[in-house]
């Protein structure tokens, strides 16, 4: 039963760094129905500025204290400020014209976009993977049987503090309402007064703001970072929004979660299960979608005719 | 919608664009120290002789491509400032096969039917990954355009009936190589040394890739065979980082040592690491040579120490040859050598010795392609940073030395060798 | 000129197409128009799911491989089965629109993005089952030394050039299939799905009967397209089949025109071009027009993305987009020029 339990674990840290990515990439898509391939990237490019930034800081191995709450902070905020004017960028480079364009059309665009990012990564920092600072220092809890890294609880912490704070936002600030109100029906938003334009930058900044805070996280979490790191983090979170129902915040999260579960669980009992994992995670999908087309929390939104 | 003039319109463009295809030139030349000027298809332009480097260049492939060509530009870099015969020069001619991204066995072929119709090269090197040959050596055989891979491990692609299979055109004059050992030796002689370790129960992990798994299941097999026993055999997927579910899979079984079949950057490296933060920590791991690369000390940090991996050389291969290409490298490139940059060196020096001996027998004038080919079969006792090279009628290398290493205190301690008798 | 005579004017590259080889010996041109023919074929079938009938598919690279893997399968030595090429191009379609009906049939009830995701997930599934199967398929060594097609005797060899011919005919056939879809009461359902499903059902449209059709055809073209791009290739593996892939060939159709039959020619061609000529010789072409000192080579995968980027900031409604024509044909029942004939045949084709 231990078995289960640190697989327990092992999933949900899995999940935390989908769910992350996830909430942007859910709320970009609720907004304006783009499925933003280059957001994988904008979290590699977080896991970047943020070894840029702690190279700035002299940063290289643990930091112990007062210090690591600075630290972290500090790259943390940065990083996501950065990714964040990264999105806005490209929104208003690349999607902005493509608003009314084919809806294909914008989704060919972000897929430029993401191997434009992936080349500049390239040329950055080199074709092959480079070490990224522990920066936390990560002694393991023992509960029972099962072991638990620090570094494993902050994940799944951030993951959820970052969904309450970003629901929040959405629910109770002025913005948050715009965004609500554009994506629910743009003409209308923009007849009510609502700058259509500024409301979907700003969705685009918080949107990155996560992609960094999720790109600083997982380099400290696994201590290493790579140029096409993103492409295959973006599909997975990408199936996480869908899963929770596209659209829906905390939906991004469950999804998220719940695929770094069955990545776990499908290693665990499957024989020769750590192959199959892809195939498990998709086939989950579908079949949820079978039962339930809008996803785990998604609206059943009836069509009007 | 008129369906003739959707044909009309269909062939004018595939016109327009044959046209377009068959004016341009058909070979590049990169990063050389003379320029050519615009080679017409298949005439050799002046007195420059092109090195055809056929590997991953773009996107998540580039991590293996990149360095390894880069060992190509050195060595064509370091011989063009020796004489050569016939008053010649040496130029890189490199063409991706990645397409997004991704190696592409048909974008390898068509890359090696571009080298084979341009008369200015002579040699190949290449390609990286062993499906990708599987396409490609049919077509050098039939041209008998020399062909090296630095990174080739198949079994299948020399030896046996899969061997023999693709040399279809000329099964009697090999025209593929390989600096690299093969899975079958690599893997035997890793099993032998795990035995000689004292390790009896293992967890192999591998990257799923035709290195990798070729290696893992050889060694799996001849494990058995010594009388170990082999707790599970698992595959990762592409890209995957997160290797904690897989860990806590092993820790269950308890094995003494772990295995892991493919290279650095498919997992080797990150696996390592996230042993630390599992209950296996004190469990040692054993690798082939593509975690023999320094990249594999930085990703795995202090978890480094105490693996083991093996590289086809003997222990005086940290000789001077060895020391002076990787100082080299890092002084024209900038950044460390990858695991296959000193192969793709070692191929490059061997066909370029080769051709320029054809150079001189064939009266200081352009050789023929079979000459070269002929040459680089010849092949016996080359010094190389890897040790010293020759190659057996299958075209595989006859180093029967497999060296062991262990990392200890972040740095390789040679262990033990062993001598295969091929 | 005489309009007659300056309509079969434009039959005139159709005929000196297949000329090219007889004139160009660079093998290495023809190879990259013969695997340039694949993925036009390709792009056609997918124009049907996509172009005709709105579904957006990410992940129609599992069909090439269900095509390509069905050769590999039959026809060598791997299970010592050895179907003719010419039989399997058939066997394979029928095989490829079976895993049509099958892979489609979970997305029914999907609107737009979620039934996209659930094609992704296939196209992940369907490769990693391939490799994964390694008992059967080699895993990721994949399966070579297939059986070389033959015609009246003659064993096709390394050249491609009879592949490109063989990619020739199946594009003209494709090409008449998808146009004949179009204009049929299937294709006429696909529009009415395309622009508004809930009508179209109202209408007495079977729309599941049309969503599973169009799958299974777009799937039947890959089939095609597998069968001869692997015995081309002499390979088949895993990792042909990726995600990129699929990818590649969505971008061919919108850069081309989506649901316009020239336009996916020649979006699917250029990006081939693009792809796997013009990025590779990149540095070259610049070489030669004397700029020596640039080198494309650590750009190759920006570029790609810059030309993505600026084709769809500039035209996103592709390169010969579907709708142009159409507003040309009215442009031309309003035009007193016309002849009665014309004016009968315009009115049949605008409907």
């Amino acid at each position: 039963m231990d078995v289960f339990y640190q697989q327990l674990i092992n999933g949900l840290s899995l999940g935390g760094i989908y769910a992350l990515i996830a909430l942007g990439y859910t709320m970009v898509y609720g907004i304006i129905e783009l499925i933003n391939f280059a957001h994988g990237d904008v979290y590699t490019l977080g896991t970047f500025f943020s070894l840029a930034i702690l190279t700035g800081l002299g940063v290289s191995g643990e930091v112990h204290g007062l210090a690591l709450v600075g630290v972290v902070l500090v790259t943390m905020l940065a990083a996501m400020l950065l990714c964040g004017i990264t999105g806005v960028l490209i929104e208003r480079l690349a999607y902005r014209r493509l608003r009314n364009a084919p809806r294909l059309a914008p989704l060919i665009t972000a897929i430029g976009m993401s191997f434009i990012l992936e080349n500049v990564m390239q040329l950055w920092k080199g074709p092959s993977p480079i070490s990224f600072p522990a920066v936390i220092p990560n002694p393991s809890f023992q509960a029972g049987g099962v072991e638990i890294a620090a570094k494993q609880i902050l994940v799944i912490v951030l993951a959820i503090v970052m969904m309450v704070a970003l629901q929040l936002f959405i629910r109770n600030t002025k913005m948050g309402k715009a965004m609500r109100a554009t994506a629910q029906d743009r003409d209308a938003a923009q007849l009510m007064g609502i700058n259509i334009n500024t409301t979907i930058a700003m969705t685009f900044l918080i949107g990155s703001a996560l992609a960094g805070a999720a790109g600083f996280v997982s380099g400290v979490y696994y201590g290493t970072t790579w140029f096409f790191n993103g492409f295959e983090a973006g599909l997975k979170a990408f199936t996480a929004a869908v899963l929770g129902g596209i659209g829906n915040v905390a939906g991004a999260m469950l999804g998220g979660f719940l695929i770094g579960l069955v990545e776990a669980f499908a290693t665990q009992y499957i024989p020769q299960g750590a192959q199959w994992t892809n195939v498990v995670v998709f086939s989950v999908l579908v079949l949820v979608l079978v039962f339930r087309p809008s996803g785990l929390l998604g609206e059943a939104v009836p069509e009007k005719v | 919608m008129r369906l003739g003039s959707a044909l009309a319109r269909l062939s004018a463009a595939g016109l327009i664009a044959a046209l377009l295809a068959a004016c341009s030139p058909s070979s590049t030349t990169t990063q050389s120290t003379s320029t050519s000027s615009a080679a017409p298809v298949a005439a050799a332009a002046g007195n420059v002789i092109k090195i055809g480097v056929e590997l991953p260049l773009s996107g998540g492939d580039a991590s293996n491509g990149i360095p390894t060509r880069n060992g190509v530009i050195l060595a064509v870099e370091e011989s063009n400032k020796t004489a050569i015969p016939g008053g010649f020069s040496y130029a890189v001619d490199d063409l991706d096969d990645a397409v997004q991204g991704k190696h592409d066995p048909a974008l390898g072929a068509q890359n090696t039917k571009t080298f084979i119709s341009d008369a200015a090269v002579l040699a190949m090197v290449g390609p990286f990954n062993s499906n990708v040959a599987k396409a490609e050596i049919p077509l050098t055989n039939d041209a008998q355009l020399t062909q090296i891979s630095p990174s080739n491990t198949s079994n299948g692609l020399t030896q046996g009936d899969d061997g023999r299979k693709l040399r279809t055109s000329h099964p009697e004059l090999n025209s593929f190589f390989r600096v690299c050992t093969t899975d079958d030796h690599q893997g035997a002689a890793d099993a032998a040394f795990a035995k000689k370790l004292g390790f009896k129960a293992v967890f192999i992990v591998d990257d799923n890739e035709t290195y990798g798994k070729g290696l893992a299941d050889v060694f799996e097999a001849q494990f058995k065979k010594g009388g170990g026993t082999v707790l599970g055999h698992e595959h990762l997927n592409a890209g995957q980082t997160d290797f904690k579910a897989l860990l806590t899979k092993a820790q269950n079984l308890r094995p003494d040592v772990v295995f892991f079949g493919g290279t650095t950057v498919s997992g080797g490296g990150l696996l390592r690491k996230q042993m630390g933060d599992s209950a296996l920590k004190a469990v040692a791991y054993v690798g082939g040579d593509g975690i023999s690369d320094d990249t594999f000390l930085k990703t795995a940090g202090t978890m480094a120490n105490g693996s083991y991996y093996t590289v086809a050389a003997p222990e005086t291969s940290k000789l001077a040859s060895a020391k002076t290409f990787v100082a080299n490298y890092k002084k024209r490139f900038g950044v460390d050598v990858g695991p296959y940059s000193a192969n793709a060196y070692t191929a490059a020096m061997i066909e370029i010795a080769a051709i320029n001996k054809a150079i001189t027998v064939a009266g200081n004038k352009m050789p023929a392609r079979v000459d070269v080919t002929k040459g680089v079969a010849a092949t016996k006792g080359f010094v190389s940073p890897i040790g010293t090279v020759g190659f057996d009628a299958n075209g595989d290398t006859t180093a029967p030395i497999l060296s062991l290493y262990k990392i200890s205190g972040g740095k390789a301690v040679f262990v033990d060798q062993v001598n295969l008798k091929t | 000129m005489n309009p007659a005579v300056r309509r079969s004017l434009r039959f005139v590259p159709l005929l000196l197409l297949p000329l090219v080889p007889l004139v160009d010996h660079n093998n290495s041109h023809i190879d990259f128009l013969a695997n340039a023919g694949a993925f036009i074929l390709l792009a056609l079938g997918l124009n049907i799911v996509v172009g005709f009938a709105g579904l957006l598919d990410l992940g129609y690279a599992a069909f090439f491989a269900i095509g390509s893997y069905s050769y590999a399968m039959l026809a060598s030595q791997q299970f010592g089965i050895h179907v003719p090429f010419w039989v399997m191009l058939f066997a394979a379609s029928g095989i490829a629109a079976i895993f049509g009906i099958l892979l489609g049939a979970p997305t029914l009830r999907l609107r737009g993005d979620y039934l996209a995701i659930v094609t992704l997930g296939f196209g992940e599934i369907v490769p990693q089952t391939f490799l994964n199967l390694s008992q059967y398929t080699n895993g990721p060594n994949g399966i070579s030394s297939l059986d070389s097609p033959s015609l009246f005797g003659h064993r096709f060899g390394f050249s491609a050039t009879p592949y490109f011919y063989v990619m020739l005919g199946l594009i003209v056939i494709g090409v008449l299939l998808a146009s004949n879809l179009q204009n049929s009461r299937l294709g006429r359902a696909w529009m009415a799905i395309r622009e508004d499903e809930l009508a179209a059902r109202h209408m007495g449209i079977n729309t599941t009967a049309a969503k599973l059709s169009a799958f299974a055809l777009g799937a039947s073209f890959s089939g095609l397209a597998g069968v001869a791009y692997a015995a081309k290739l002499d390979l088949v593996s895993p990792d042909q089949f990726q995600f990129n892939v699929s990818v590649l060939v969505l971008s061919m159709l919108v850069l081309g025109g989506m649901g316009n039959i020239p336009g996916v020619i020649v979006g699917s061609f250029a990006l081939s071009f693009i792809n796997s000529f013009l990025l590779p010789q990149s540095t070259n072409l610049v070489h030669s027009i004397g700029l020596t000192w640039i080198d494309f080579t650590d750009y190759r995968f920006m570029l790609y993305g810059v030309i993505l980027v600026a084709m769809m900031l500039f035209r996103p409604e592709g390169l010969i987009p579907s709708r142009q024509r159409r507003a040309e044909l009215r442009e031309a029942l309003t035009d007193p020029g016309i002849s009665a004939q014309e004016q009968t045949e315009y009115e049949g084709a605008a409907r």
